[in-house]
């Protein structure tokens, strides 16, 4: 909830931790979750990212999420959890925070604008493969959105703001309304993999029809809102529309887990028209005019001489 | 787990001052949550001020916001305040262990294990939210946003683990000089609800704290059963059934 959320750490400023003595030295806000404040910090010349909460039971909560996900990694991953602790905000009253990793990367509306959307088909193959692994360990994403997922380098993804992540079959903690499936009236609340899936579906809506979707939460009733619409928008969309079958799927819950629903992107990725490369030639619609006259022609002729 | 959820636009204007009734509330174990609905302007100051009093008084939160935010603001401010009960409830057993009340003068890694409690209790633990809606004349257009926003409390509510019932009441009740009517008793699903206020009459006072007095009633009438109901003189009865 948009708490009052009052925090402000500058530029230059050197937190220091309370029990474990951390100190990191502030650069800039990186962004802003529904828990609390992003700020890239450094340490022994080490980049980490710092997030700073306003409630020390919604942070820790969180951590305790990222500390379960990060036992079941065992090898083979760096760490991405560093150092949990308090520090002294410059109001002298104390905030709980933690260091994480930090990734370097765009968001991913950024990405596709600047890289183009011929991006758009791995990009979206990577972060259901992300999704498939937090599936596979038993977590749900939850607050699956645009501002979410990061992209660095040759659609490298990444999810970031794991205050939504909840273990399968409970309640779904924190959400956004225009990415809920309850709010489409397309199921439930509960944490399953197909809610991450529905998420995934207005996300690629988000990316390429904003403005329509916009104007649909806006023109709707509640009780209207449905998959239906959503996919309709993606059937006129001249990038989703090779996409569509597969959203239709992921809206109505056919896949079984972000697993399966990878699998089939990948199906559609290489298939021709996924890439839309290959518009017919001038020359090639010209002929088939042409010939189309040529037959007429000849249907014209046979017919006057049969009569 | 018991709460109650006014939503409101404006000033009470009649009967028992409405701080003091969730003053009542939560000396019988209900936390208080106030959202108030802004349209176009807001409720003012003399309304901002008894909003937020009430919500102290009733050691819930209290918000305002305008009708696009409604939906999201019910629905996360009941669940913080899950949180919050629980979090007073641990933190009074912690005081006894600890002499320490306060989570966060626990060390971190500690205070792990105990959020893990609170979190898992706030999704288990039985939990009652009885909704009082302010329908007084100039809260009628918003009353839609209203109900489409009980409809996506229950929809969060139903998914939690542990058992979760919504009622409804509004008021002022009617011209008889009722102050509260219950549209909706205790329920867990709003399946085949058609409307939740069919046909209002609007009224033009505005009992606030009269109303949450009732609500209270009607927590304890269920707390004992059928039999205090028939003490109270008959006069629940008549709009409570």
């Amino acid at each position: 909830m948009a708490t009052s959320f009052k925090i402000d750490l500058r530029h230059g400023m050197v937190v220091t931790g309370k029990w474990k003595n951390g100190r990191y030295r502030i650069e800039r806000l990186l962004g802003e979750g529904a828990n609390g404040k992003v700020y890239l910090v450094q340490r022994d010349r080490n980049w980490f990212a710092l997030k700073v909460g306003s409630d020390a039971i919604d942070l820790q909560s969180e951590i305790n999420v990222l500390q379960s996900i990060a036992k079941q990694k065992r090898q083979g991953h760096e760490p991405f959890l560093f150092d949990v602790d308090d520090l002294y905000g410059p109001d002298g009253r104390e905030y709980p925070f933690y260091i994480m990793r930090y990734v370097l990367g765009s968001t991913l509306a950024d990405y596709l604008k600047k890289q183009g959307a011929e991006w758009f088909p791995l990009v979206g193959l990577n972060l259901l493969g992300k999704l498939a692994k937090l599936h596979h360990a038993g977590w749900v994403f939850g607050d699956l959105k645009v501002e979410n997922v990061l992209v660095a380098d040759y659609g490298h993804v990444e999810l970031v703001d794991y205050g939504g992540v909840t273990a399968v079959g409970k309640s779904i903690r924190q959400f956004t309304e225009i990415y809920d499936r309850g709010y489409w009236n397309g199921g439930s609340r509960s944490a399953d993999a197909k809610y991450d899936l529905f998420s995934f579906g207005v996300l690629c809506i988000q990316l390429y029809e904003a403005k329509r979707l916009h104007q649909l939460t806006k023109e709707l009733l509640p009780q209207n809102r449905s998959a239906a619409e959503l996919i309709q928008i993606a059937e006129e969309s001249p990038v989703l529309r090779p996409v569509a079958g597969w959203l239709r799927k992921a809206f109505d819950g056919q896949f079984t887990d972000a697993g399966d629903a990878a699998e089939a992107w990948r199906m559609l990725m290489h298939r021709r028209d996924t890439h839309r490369t290959s518009a017919t030639p001038a020359w090639l619609k010209g002929l088939v005019a042409t010939s189309a006259v040529l037959l007429a022609t000849t249907v014209f002729w046979l017919l006057r001489n049969v009569l | 787990m018991k709460q109650i959820l006014l939503i409101t636009d404006g000033c009470s204007n009649v009967g028992m001052s409405p701080v003091v009734a969730a003053a009542h509330a939560k000396s019988e174990g209900i936390s208080v949550n106030v959202v108030g609905v802004l349209d176009y302007g807001d409720v003012g100051e003399l309304g901002a001020t008894e909003i937020d009093e009430i919500a102290r008084a009733g050691g819930g939160l209290s918000r305002l916001v305008n009708m696009r935010q409604l939906s999201q603001t019910v629905q996360m401010m009941t669940r913080k305040t899950v949180v919050q009960t629980i979090q007073l409830a641990v933190q009074k057993e912690l005081k006894q262990v600890l002499g320490n009340g306060s989570i966060e003068a626990l060390p971190p890694d500690k205070r792990g294990d105990v959020v893990r409690v609170i979190d898992e209790l706030g999704e288990t633990s039985h939990l009652q939210v009885a909704l009082l809606i302010d329908a007084s004349a100039s809260m009628k257009p918003k009353l839609a946003a209203v109900e489409e926003a009980i409809r996506d409390l229950m929809l969060s509510l139903q998914a939690r683990q542990g058992k979760s019932e919504i009622s409804v009441f509004h008021f002022p009740g009617s011209k008889h000089g009722d102050d509260c009517v219950m549209d909706l008793g205790w329920t867990s699903h709003l399946n085949g609800v058609q409307a939740i206020f069919p046909r209002l009459q609007m009224g033009g006072t505005t009992p606030t704290g009269p109303a949450i007095m009732q609500v209270i009633d009607f927590y304890r009438q269920g707390d004992y059963g059928r039999q205090s109901r028939d003490e109270t003189d008959g006069m629940m009865s008549g709009y409570v059934v």
